[in-house]
């Protein structure tokens, strides 16, 4: 029997009043999979990310997370709305990490790993406090537990976005753009520790515009573009050798911007690099 | 100095009035406060009828005179076959005017909190009414101090208003001082002092409690 994908996707639609933001998306993601979603800004990206998390309701298709359909329930009329209770009980093992990193700040560093453990699965304090640490130490932040997060910086502070997700210990994590609000400086603490979790066997489905990270680490890169999946497959292959001219489009643009970066030294790196290790 | 000794020998029962007024306030904005939260994720809500019905009940105690609502409430309970103590009406209509206000208060509050932090519980299965108290009151709560301080206030100085249905606070006690002695001048004077006095403790308190809770943010 074939591995059960952690994410399905089919046909998958979004509608915002009369505006189509995803339009038949399909996609799979495999259990350890890295997948990077690229495309322009206003593609959709966000927007499928959200409909697979249900923070959105899609508006036809289906989500399923590791064989069980997300949001709605199955009905001899159709697809039924699901209670949030089986909505939460479906998602369980979605984690999120988010491009403002959405972190709580009247509370500490530790409170924010450990408030989900405390509260949906009923580890005592001592307990979660324990999981949360260890959470904190793979994201190199053990040390900051009795902070609060205007005390950090933003990489610190996305890191313990991501280890509010890890402390869940759920099977795929979803990356919105993890580094775009960060500052040049700070984005490679983000990204390393994107990669420490890739190595690890974690799956990942990350929307980034950090093509020499996708280049390095994902498995499969996705190129959106007006709602669809135009064009996806390893790193190397999408990079190097575009079909369609839409990411022709797309990557000449990146690379045109990249080496405006490289004048000022700040480049990040380019997908060239990382497309040939 | 006949005035000072006027005063003096009538301070004791005005201090009683004014322990009475607040009573009466503090009371009303104390049971106004939970009240006033749940009022504010009313009118926020996402089920239109449930928003709809606590927007109501907000223009209605708004939109109408304090006095007005005392009188009703005073009134109308012995018609629904309710017999209360006029302090517990006075109590009721107080409290039923702050939640109101308060939910008002509460809701600039929410607004200034950004919906990713409600996603982000979510996102680890913090159900809606446990990320209300968790997250979202804790913050509220620092955020809307000086305005909660200025509602209490508020009521405080309306609360004056329950004196027409006999209730013995400050407002009813100097009124019946003035009854007695005739020099409503001075004493009216003395009453306007211990109102200020009051509410300058209030805003003190207000700010001490602002210290203590800016930790974090
Ligand atoms: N809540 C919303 N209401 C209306 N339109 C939206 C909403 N969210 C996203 N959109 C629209 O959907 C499209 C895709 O948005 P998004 O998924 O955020 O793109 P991306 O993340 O790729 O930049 C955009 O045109 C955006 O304006
Ligand atoms: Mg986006």
């Amino acid at each position: 029997m074939a591995t059960q994908p952690t994410i399905r996707i089919r046909d998958l639609t979004k509608e915002f009043g009369t505006f189509s933001a995803l339009s038949g998306i399909s996609l799979d993601i495999n259990p350890s999979e890295v997948v990077c979603i690229i495309g322009p800004s206003g593609s959709g990206k966000s927007t499928l990310l959200r409909c697979t998390s249900f923070l959105e309701e899609y508006t036809s298709g289906e989500v399923e997370i590791e064989g069980r359909l997300l949001g709605y329930r199955r009905t001899a009329s159709g697809l039924v709305r699901e209670s949030e209770q089986n909505i939460d009980a479906v998602r369980r093992n979605v984690g999120m990490v988010f491009q403002h990193f959405n972190l709580w700040p009247h509370m500490t560093v530790l409170g924010n790993v450990t408030l989900g453990l405390r509260l949906t699965k009923h580890v005592p304090r001592a307990k979660a406090q324990e999981q949360g640490r260890r959470a904190l130490a793979k994201v190199g932040l053990e040390n900051f537990s009795d902070r609060y997060p205007s005390q950090l910086s933003g990489g610190q502070q996305q890191r313990v976005g991501i280890a509010r997700a890890l402390a869940m210990e759920p099977h795929v994590i979803l990356f919105d753009e993890p580094t775009s609000a960060l500052d040049p400086q700070l984005v490679g603490e983000v990204l390393d520790t994107m990669k420490q979790l890739a190595k690890e066997g974690i799956t990942m489905v990350v929307v980034t515009h950090e093509m020499g990270f996708a280049a390095q680490v994902a498995d499969r890169v996705v190129f959106m573009d007006g709602g669809k999946i135009i064009e996806q497959g390893p790193p190397a292959k999408l990079f190097n050798d575009p079909q369609s001219p839409r990411l022709q489009e797309f990557l000449d643009t990146w690379k045109s911007r990249n080496m405006l970066f490289q004048a000022d030294g700040r480049s990040p790196g380019t997908a060239e690099e990382g497309a040939r290790p | 100095m006949a005035t000072f000794a006027l005063v003096l020998d009538n301070l004791p029962i005005m201090l009683w009035g004014a322990a009475m007024t607040v009573l009466v306030a503090g009371v009303a904005i104390i049971l106004g406060m939970p009240l006033g939260l749940i009022l504010c994720f009313g009118v926020v809500s996402p089920k239109p009828w449930v928003s709809r019905i606590s927007r109501i009940y907000q223009s209605v105690w708004r939109g109408t005179p304090i006095l007005v609502q005392l009188l009703i409430i005073y009134y109308l309970l012995p018609l629904i076959g309710i017999n209360v103590p006029s302090i517990l009406a006075a109590i009721l209509a107080l409290t039923l005017n702050t939640v109101a206000f308060q939910a008002e208060i509460f809701r600039g509050g929410l607004l200034a909190i950004s919906p990713g932090q409600l996603e982000a519980a979510r996102m680890v299965g913090i159900r809606r009414w446990a990320a209300r108290y968790h997250i979202l009151m804790p913050q509220i709560f620092r955020l809307v101090i000086p305005s909660l301080v200025n509602e209490t206030i508020s009521i405080l100085k309306n609360s004056s208003l329950v004196s027409v249905i006999a209730v013995t606070e400050l407002m009813r006690v100097s009124q019946q001082i003035v009854a007695t002695t005739y020099r409503p001048f001075e004493i009216y004077i003395a009453a306007g002092i211990i109102y200020i006095v009051i509410n300058l403790l209030l805003s003190l308190a207000g700010r001490s409690a602002e210290r203590h809770l800016e930790q974090g943010i």
